[in-house]
């Protein structure tokens, strides 16, 4: 039993849901208006979009690097996705797909360029970021395009059970995917291992290059979806889509845990990093708290959650120094 | 029995510049242990990187049960039963044991889903064989390094390894390890495993190997001769090139010089418990100890890296207040020649002026407005002289510079800088033997000439012996004692063996494991 | 992070054969001195800034005009400060992406000194550059004592800083600075160099003088290449990187000052959301100008090189019509192409010993 406690305050995610259920319970009892059907509603979009953005930096923190372009790279799908259904008339189905292979082409030439020439990630991704948003900015020269069809309108703003907003779909089946994919097949340990010690996955005869190029590929490509889904939540096909996503894609996995250095992710803990910021947005918005400050507390956020897993790193290596000494 | 499992013949290998092998040969016997020796430098990891595949030989062969290998890269040398365990460690240290050790396995063809369940049940198998008491779903980086050490064997042999190789498996382990070690090698020799052992513990590889390959500068000093009728002066003899010799030096007594650096009682936050040493003027004092006795740790809590828990340090003769590096190099003159020269010692991206002038700098700029590479040059230039580093230039980069031109860099930045009290850590390391008997006059000179008081830490006990007038023992970062050096060989090495094993004996039999951070952050 | 040159030959465990120099095999015609000239950052922008101004100058009429050449000198005066304060964290091994915020909160305490505390335009300016260095300082002291890589420490003050800024001006700006403030912006010498070009150039000596003369740019170069050996040399390398910062917040002031007085207000928006559109310039003058990403070494000069090309080209696409849009994926591939020659001309150097 005690055991059993031990280990769910180690994991990653226990901490992240014990502040969400306190700071629902206390939010509620401050302003019942929080949990009412629509306000829920609100937040699951929210937390449906961003936790898809998050997840698309988790994948490349796993392999101890960075993808500054999800954000360009969501913004270009955004606009192929809308542009391809305005322009080529292209049904929203096919535009999905293909707009969704323009994300993952996108990440791939990220892993390619990182893999092949070794230069760190942050540069890459800094150059592809202006190239994407610059390819993003040229074809539409900022103009949204408008004119999205119903479907996908309907897709974005209703719900298919109350309260559940039909975008909570996808980004459920993207969770387990993911959690899937990072804990049970080959390729997802692949990308932790390479985080985890690069030169000692490669010992073992795992392809670097490879998963290297698979993890900003899969990064590519749900940034590719979170900028679909944000297409069907605005109504329009916006070409700032992503402007914003930098410091978000980075809050909410480091607040579930995540070692910046690699190795080391918690799907779980992410998704509660996301449901943490959502709620921290929303009750700053019902205690009328100007919206300005948003951008300070997520960036407190940042600080506050890797300035603890730094201090439960330090504290694990001491545990394990008694430990060692009593074993 | 001597049925050759294994043959490298003529391999040779050449990188930009260097001749790292030159016809190489090493056969391997079915059930054997087999060491592989040499100094640093003589072509050993090379030798170990192609037979893993990790590189290619330019000429040369190697045989494998009589097939020609023909090896792509690390996974071809697995595949064919070739297993090799690391000097650094390999393991992904959020994963589990058995995960670990599976890894390789992982990928395989019709493998999708990873069934944890089996797979820590073909764990247990290994880890019994090893006689490793760990769950199979532990994170390696809750291990010891001895631990880690037996999965990276357990994972080479579950790849039905019939070579393994051993590079330096005991470099970071206590005694108490090594012997459990020693235990499982040798079971595992029965059972018909050709095991390759590096080490440069020539104790280790006596007790342990049957049969003995020296190489010395990338060429074979002796092929696959058995053990059997070699002792330590022949083998030394192999890799140097010449017998090994203590210098007949005058005996220097120091009891009467002021006293340089005294510590009292000290404990630190690394671990040691009532630590007392004094080193007084002019006087060399040994730092004796195995590896993980705590002695770089004690030289960096005396330099205010690491913190004093209690006790006093005293710099002649008064109190001393050190708490950071800044502090111990300008206020109270003492100087670190550190034992990782590439990541402590130097800065190999600069050039050897500004290498030097380092320690200058501070006491240079104060005198003038500008820092120029003039005035800095014209200081620490004698030094460099001095020291005949040999270079083209002064702004050569000190990356482009041998071993032994690199540590004498090092060495000349405290010369330049002028300390009182030298803390030198394994300055041999990697370094000719030319080099070395160089350096080690030039340490005692500094002690006779400049008056400057120096603490020596090796655990190469021949230089040991060579150059300390007094031997401090360290064991788990305690002080065992001291011995006064009378520089005979057989006696002092036997009387520093026991101070060591005094410990050991007393000590409850539990597998110790000291607490040694660096080791974990390699990880 | 930043394991920028993966490239390096494997002299750890193939030693040099001992006390042999290194055997010089560069190329035997032109002999080693001036192959590594040729193949200096430096000498190669410079190329590549005569071939464009030449390219340009013949495919546009107006890129020679004395207002064309003006505005560039102007422009290209802000993206230097901006390259040169990202270069002194870089060289400390780290990073900085706070200094598009950094440089807007500088331009709006700025602002405010001069028009509603209503100060003298040049205390209004030193007072903003003070906050400018704590602020900067504040990021130092937060690397120094987390032990957490710059990264993320300035991933998140880049959205405090903005975030504070924004709350306090309301998203409001201050357009009414006095005269000679906004005037200096405009002022023309001989009818074609601005004055801020001049005071770039004079940070661009000073900086210079700082790395090859002054005790503590040493170390700061020291404490960048390897902050152990620069520890256990007796340098406080903690205080090293507090400074490195300190003074990337003072220039990314000044650039955010000089932005104020070319464009004769401040802005809360002029360098983008969180101020992320000067990180491509911020990045790309040091990176062309050969600055090591994993720290150790400068080049003032190349990123004084590297950030007048960037906005040569800049300027000059404009004028052929090119979208700005388009200009910045230009810049993306540029950044890009420069990562890749600067990392086959290592690579060639290093294989001919010339390193």
């Amino acid at each position: 039993m005690k055991r059993q406690l031990n280990r769910y305050l180690q994991s990653d995610w226990f901490g992240p849901l014990l502040i969400t259920i306190a700071a629902i319970a206390l939010v509620s009892w401050f302003n019942p208006s929080f949990l009412s059907p629509f306000n829920i509603q609100i937040l699951l979009l929210a937390i449906a979009v961003n936790a898809i953005i998050a997840y698309s930096q988790m994948v490349i923190i796993a392999i101890g690097q960075m993808n500054l372009s999800v954000g360009a790279i969501g913004g270009l799908v955004a606009i192929s996705f809308s542009g391809f259904m305005e322009v080529w008339s292209i049904p929203w189905p096919v535009a999905a797909f293909m707009a969704l292979s323009v994300g993952l082409t996108a990440g791939y030439i990220n892993g390619l360029f990182v893999a092949m020439t070794g230069i760190s990630a942050f540069i890459i991704t800094l150059a592809t970021l202006s190239i994407y948003k610059g390819l993003n900015l040229g074809i539409t020269e900022a103009t949204p395009f408008y004119k999205i069809p119903e479907t996908v309108k309907a897709l974005g703003n209703s719900n298919f059970i109350e309260p559940l907003p039909w975008l909570v779909l996808p980004t459920i089946i993207v969770t387990f995917c993911l959690w899937y994919l990072l804990n049970r097949l080959p390729v997802g340990r692949f990308i932790l291992a390479v985080g985890g010690n690069e030169h000692a996955a490669e010992l073992s005869g795992i392809s670097v290059r490879k998963t290297i190029i698979t993890a900003h590929a899969i990064s590519g490509f749900l940034a590719g979806l979170a900028g679909i889904m944000l297409v069907a939540r605005l109504q329009i096909g916006q070409p700032t889509i992503g402007d914003d996503w930098l410091i978000l894609s980075f809050a909410a996995p480091v607040i579930g845990g995540a070692v910046l250095t690699g190795g080391h992710i918690s799907v779980a803990g992410t998704l509660l990093g996301v449901v943490i910021v959502a709620i921290i947005t929303q009750v700053l918005v019902l205690f009328n708290v100007d919206p300005f400050l948003v951008q300070v507390v997520l960036g407190l956020l940042i600080l506050w959650a890797v300035g603890l897993n730094k201090l439960r790193e330090v504290r694990a290596a001491r545990s394990m120094d008694e430990l060692g000494a009593g074993a | 029995m001597n049925k050759v499992i294994f043959r490298a013949a003529d391999i040779s290998k050449s990188f930009p510049g260097v001749k790292a092998l030159q016809q190489v040969n090493l056969s391997l016997n079915h059930g054997s242990i087999h060491a592989l020796l040499g100094e640093n430098g003589a072509g050993k990891s090379t030798l170990i990187k192609i037979i893993t595949g990790i590189h290619r030989q330019d000429h040369g062969k190697l045989m494998l049960d009589d097939q020609l290998l023909q090896l792509h890269g690390p996974h071809d040398a697995i595949s064919q039963g070739i297993g090799v365990v690391h000097q650094e460690r390999n393991l992904i240290p959020r994963f589990s044991v058995s995960e670990n050790i599976f890894l390789e396995s992982l990928g395989n063809k019709g493998q999708t889903r990873i069934d944890y369940r089996a797979m820590h049940e073909k764990a247990r198998v290994w880890l019994d064989m090893l006689a490793l008491d760990v769950d199979p779903a532990t994170p390696v980086n809750r291990l010891s390094v001895a631990q880690m050490q037996l999965v990276e064997i357990a994972k080479a042999l579950s790849l039905k390894s019939k070579v393994l190789l051993l590079d330096e498996p005991t470099a970071s382990l206590t005694s108490h390890e090594t012997d459990t070690l020693f235990s499982v090698l040798h079971r595992l020799r029965d059972s018909g495993v050709s095991l390759v052992f590096v080490s440069h513990k020539l104790e280790e590889v006596q007790e342990i190997c049957d049969q003995v390959t020296v190489l010395r500068d990338g060429v074979n000093a002796c092929e696959s001769r058995p053990m059997q009728g070699l002792d330590r002066q022949d083998i030394v003899k192999l890799m140097i090139g010449r017998s090994e010799q203590i210098p007949d030096w005058a005996a220097r007594a120091r009891s009467t010089s002021g006293i340089a650096l005294e510590l009292q009682d000290v404990c630190t936050s690394s671990g040691h418990r009532d630590v007392n040493l004094q080193v007084r003027r002019a006087e060399i004092v040994g730092l004796y100890g195995l590896v993980g006795a705590g002695r770089t740790e004690l030289a960096k809590a005396i330099l205010g890296k690491d913190r004093i828990v209690s006790g006093t340090i005293e710099v002649d003769g008064s109190p001393a207040t050190i708490s950071n590096v800044a502090d111990a190099v300008e206020k109270y003159h003492i100087g670190y020649v550190s034992e990782d020269r590439k990541q402590e010692g130097l800065i190999l991206m600069h050039s050897i002026i500004e290498n030097v002038g380092i320690t200058v700098w501070q006491q240079l700029g104060k005198a003038r407005a500008f820092l120029t590479n003039r005035t800095i040059r014209e200081h620490v230039e004698p030094y460099i002289n001095k020291l005949e580093v040999k270079t083209p230039s002064l702004n050569q980069y000190v990356n482009n510079l041998s071993g032994g031109n690199q540590q004498k860099v090092s060495v000349a930045k405290w010369l330049a800088a002028g300390v009182h009290v030298l803390i030198i850590d394994e300055p041999s390391v990697g370094i000719d033997i030319k080099t070395k008997a160089y350096l080690h006059e030039l340490i005692r000179e500094l002690a006779d000439t400049e008056d400057t008081a120096i603490l020596l830490i090796s655990s190469d006990m021949p230089e040991m012996i060579t150059l300390a007038d007094r031997i401090v023992v360290m064991n788990d970062f305690q002080v065992m004692g001291d011995i006064v050096n009378t520089r005979d060989y057989a006696t002092m090495s036997e009387a520093i063996m026991n101070l060591i094993h005094r410990k050991q004996a007393d000590k409850p039999t539990t597998p110790q494991t000291t607490p040694q951070p660096d080791n974990r952050a390699a990880l | 992070m930043n394991n920028v040159s993966s490239t390096q030959p494997p002299t750890s465990d193939a030693m040099r054969l001992e006390d042999e120099s290194p055997p010089r095999t560069g190329s035997s015609r032109l002999g080693p001195q001036l192959t590594r000239l040729l193949l200096s950052n430096e000498f190669g922008l410079l190329a590549l800034i005569i071939l464009f101004s030449v390219i340009f100058a013949l495919a546009t009429p107006g890129f020679t005009s004395s207002f064309s050449l003006f505005a560039m000198g102007r422009t290209a005066a802000v993206n230097i400060i901006i390259g040169f304060s990202m270069m002194v964290v870089i060289v400390s091994g780290g990073l900085n992406l706070s200094v598009g915020s950094i440089g807007v909160c500088v331009a709006m305490a700025g602002g405010w000194l001069m028009q509603v505390a209503g100060v003298p335009w040049y205390l209004g300016v030193v007072g903003a550059l003070v906050l400018g260095a704590m602020i900067g300082a504040l990021n130092g002291i937060m690397i120094v004592k987390t032990g957490l890589h710059s990264f993320i420490i300035t991933l998140a003050t880049m959205s405090i800083f903005f975030g504070v800024m924004i709350f306090l001006t309301q998203a409001g700006s201050f357009r009414e600075l006095p005269p000679e403030y906004v005037q200096f912006g405009r002022m023309k010498i001989n009818g074609v160099v601005s004055p801020l070009l001049i005071v770039t150039l004079l940070i661009g000596v000073v900086l210079s003088v700082f790395f090859r003369l002054t005790t503590s740019g040493r170390r700061l170069l020291a404490a960048g290449a390897n902050p152990d050996a620069a520890e256990l040399s007796g340098i406080r390398v903690d205080r090293t990187i507090i400074l490195c910062h300190a003074l990337s917040g003072v220039l990314a002031g000044i650039a955010g000052l000089m932005l104020v007085s070319r464009t004769g207000a401040a802005i809360p928006s002029m360098a983008g959301q969180l101020g992320q559109d000067w990180l491509l310039p911020a990045f790309l003058g040091p990176v062309l100008g050969g600055t090591l990403l994993t720290g150790g070494r400068a080049s003032v000069l190349g990123t004084l090189l590297g950030a007048f090309l960037v906005t040569l080209l800049t300027t000059g696409l404009l004028l052929l019509q090119v979208g700005a849009f388009w200009v910045q994926t230009c810049l993306g591939l540029l950044l890009l192409a420069a990562v890749l020659i600067d990392l086959s001309r290592r690579t060639y150097l290093a294989r001919h010993n010339l390193i």
